[in-house]
């Protein structure tokens, strides 16, 4: 198909193979890889997570790599922030009798955040999570099939910048 | 380069800007014997500053000066601090922009004529005709390296993303597909290498094989020893004499330090925004409304371009990230045809976004989160996308204002960038979005959606050109009609927007003021 092999399927297919995925909270939220903060304060950390996987859900991307692109945000504004997931606990109770993690339909918890959406709570996340979240290397080729920087391998001219063949028609 | 000019010169021409306009002018100019300083806004930057990260090369080229998008528009709400995506470097946005070399078409100079008065809009004629600026078209197509007849290059070849386009543009009938024709080498060509199909192409092209005056006419003219460029200097007023001549342009060094260019003519190319702000801001007792603004014209009739872009999830991958940005063209709905519901036309232009790009502008809204948004991120290398661009009417009311109170670090009003849509501008991008929509339908998309507006890197008709005086703030030859020896040498001048990209156009307008300029200059006229 293309010079370059295909990492993310392969990828995604041994997770959904050896089943990590169905166990993905333990197999992917190993917390030695965390940010600082995010050691020091874990359940904060678990609360934000749960919001951040909601807002961009990716199931085989892991813990770290959300938490990563938030740090900024916490050093900056940390209690803006958890005063963010207390009203979003809130809320929670309210409509569901539980807290927002403890909710486990994906739906539900998509009617609260729409809610939310508009406050700056809410977009300050998302803004630190689509810029930063979307920027991380690692994760391109592997998750998105996004090859980034290319130039220092002399392009795509040899490497299948036309090699697509629309057989599907 | 290192040519200096002292700042009693009065016998240089003071170009403000060194991109499509400047830059070309300034070479052009340098190559007649004619002096000039060029004071560009931005700093130099290295070829090897160039990267292939999309974030990064956003934060090193943009123009990031505080400027306030207004109107209602969806711009206006999703950025409300970056109505325009262009440059400040040297190079201007010749180091952005996508290399699309298309020609204005011969009915797009005379649009008024062809189409009468529209309510709301402002339509008027451009002063030149086609057949005025094709040898000036030809001339800067060999300048520039333009894949096709006048270089002799040949077209580049079809990129995946085109080639899904195409298929598709193809079933519904569409039969005007190329990729090209670009600035983009397809071989080695004046001294600079062929495309190597990076894809990167709004990020600077590190192979130097798009063109750019930041490593072509801006090199050159320094090496006549007639053209000093100074980076990091933003011009803040244009000053004049008694008789009303501008004689000196006053700027801001790296330092921050005010100095003063004296000045034998003064060309303006500071793109849309900023070359209406500084005619506003250069305002006197003898021009209180600002230089060269007797029609009250200037900073009005702000177009863009009328788009959108729409992208498809196709059943395999398509990887469009692979080869250059915008890689190919379809011209069947560029023409003039009111049986569409409305005037103008478009062009649909393949083109691609990185994964940090794409997953911010496929809807920088507040609602673009969530699964379903995820889910189209998960398909990235699926994705194929167009891009429309299409005539944008120009309004009287759309334009560069200054701000009352807010000032920026040079103590100058902020711009106020203020856009709304004509009837005929939705008119027309519905009708685009629809046939894009069909053409990848045709080709059996899994889903097809609307990507919203993005800053615009488009940006013209703020100092158009007009026959008369009292139509428009500058003639045919970009010269203004109040001050003799003051022109504007950048997309500002456009009297219409066309369906095509500014930049060729800018382009071959620069070399004809700068015959202009030369021709009058010998005859002791300037």
């Amino acid at each position: 198909m293309t010079a370059s092999p295909r990492v993310t399927l392969s990828r995604r297919r041994f997770l959904s193979l050896t089943g990590a995925l169905a166990a993905g909270g333990l197999a992917l939220g190993a917390t030695g890889l965390w940010p600082r903060w995010a050691q020091a304060e874990p359940e904060l950390a678990r609360r934000l997570l749960r919001l951040g996987r909601d807002i961009y859900p990716h199931e085989s991307i892991e813990d770290r790599y959300y938490l990563a692109p938030l740090t900024p945000l916490l050093e900056a504004r940390r209690d803006e922030i958890a005063a963010g997931l207390e009203d979003l606990d809130r809320r929670a109770r309210a409509a569901h009798d539980r807290d927002y993690g403890e909710i486990e339909g994906v739906a539900e918890r998509e009617a609260l955040l729409r809610e939310i959406q508009p406050s700056d709570f809410f977009q300050a996340v998302r803004g630190a999570l689509v810029v930063g979240l979307y920027n991380t290397p690692e994760l391109w080729e592997p998750h998105f099939g996004y090859q980034g920087s290319s130039w220092e391998q002399g392009g795509y001219l040899n490497r299948g910048y036309n090699d697509l063949v629309i057989d599907w028609l | 380069m290192s040519t200096r000019f002292s700042h009693d010169d009065d016998g240089v021409v003071v170009i403000i800007g060194s991109g499509a306009g400047g830059g070309t002018l300034a070479h052009a100019l340098a190559r007649k014997g004619i002096k000039s300083v060029v004071l560009e806004a931005g700093r130099r930057h290295a070829m090897e500053e160039i990267e292939n990260d999309e974030w990064a090369m956003f934060e090193k080229l943009s123009w990031l000066d505080e400027r306030i998008t207004a109107g209602p528009r969806q711009l206006t709400e999703t950025f409300p601090n970056l109505p325009a995506w262009i440059v400040k470097g040297v190079g201007g946005s010749t180091i952005h922009w996508a290399g699309v070399s298309l020609r204005f078409q011969p009915h797009e100079f005379r649009m008024h004529s062809e189409v009468g008065d529209l309510p709301g809009a402002n339509l008027l004629d451009w002063p030149i005709s086609y057949a005025e600026l094709e040898p000036y078209y030809v001339q800067a197509e060999r300048h520039m390296g333009v894949t096709g007849e006048s270089s002799g290059m040949p077209l580049h070849d079809w990129n995946n993303n085109f080639k899904v386009l195409a298929e598709g543009a193809s079933r519904i009938g569409y039969r005007q597909l190329r990729a090209g024709p670009m600035a983009i080498n397809t071989r080695p060509y004046d001294g600079r290498a062929s495309c190597m199909q990076a894809g990167f192409c709004m990020q600077g092209c590190r192979f130097g094989a798009k063109w750019s005056t930041m490593y072509t006419d801006i090199p050159r003219a320094e090496a006549t020893g007639l053209c000093e460029v100074r980076p990091n200097a933003m011009a803040l007023r244009i000053e004049h004499n008694d008789a009303g001549r501008v004689n000196a342009v006053v700027y801001a060094d790296g330092d921050g330090s005010l100095q003063r260019q004296r000045a034998r003519a003064v060309c303006v190319a500071g793109n849309s925004i900023e070359s209406p702000r500084l005619l506003l801001n250069s305002h006197s007792s003898l021009f209180p409304d600002g230089l060269a603004n007797s029609s009250g014209q200037v900073g009005r009739n702000y177009m863009t371009h009328a788009t959108a872009c729409v992208f498809a999830e196709m059943p395999k991958p398509v990887n469009m990230h692979r080869g250059t940005t915008f890689a190919g063209i379809i011209s069947d709905e560029a023409g003039l045809d009111r049986s569409r519901g409305f005037v103008g036309g478009y062009t649909l232009e393949v083109m691609s976004l990185g994964i940090p790009f794409f997953a911010k502008f496929m809807d920088p809204g507040q609602g673009g989160w969530g699964r379903d948004y995820a889910g189209i991120l998960e398909k990235y290398d699926h994705l194929s996308g167009v891009w429309i661009c299409g005539e944008d009417l120009p309004m009287e009311e759309n334009g560069i204002r200054l701000h009352d109170s807010r000032r920026d670090q040079y103590g100058l009003p902020v711009p106020i960038v203020y856009k709304g849509d004509h009837p005929n501008d939705e008119a027309l991008r519905r009708h685009g979005q629809q046939q894009a929509r069909r053409c990848y339908e045709a080709v059996e998309a899994v889903r097809v959606f609307d990507v919203p507006d993005f800053p615009t890197s488009h940006n013209v008709g703020t100092n158009r050109m007009s026959a008369r005086p009292a139509d428009g703030v500058v003639n045919g030859f970009g010269q203004t009609h109040d001050i003799d020896n003051l022109f504007v040498s950048d997309g500002s001048q456009f009297t219409s927007s066309g369906a095509e990209n500014p930049t060729l156009t800018i382009v071959a307008l620069a070399l004809r003021q700068a015959d202009h300029i030369a021709e009058r200059m010998t005859r002791g006229e300037l």
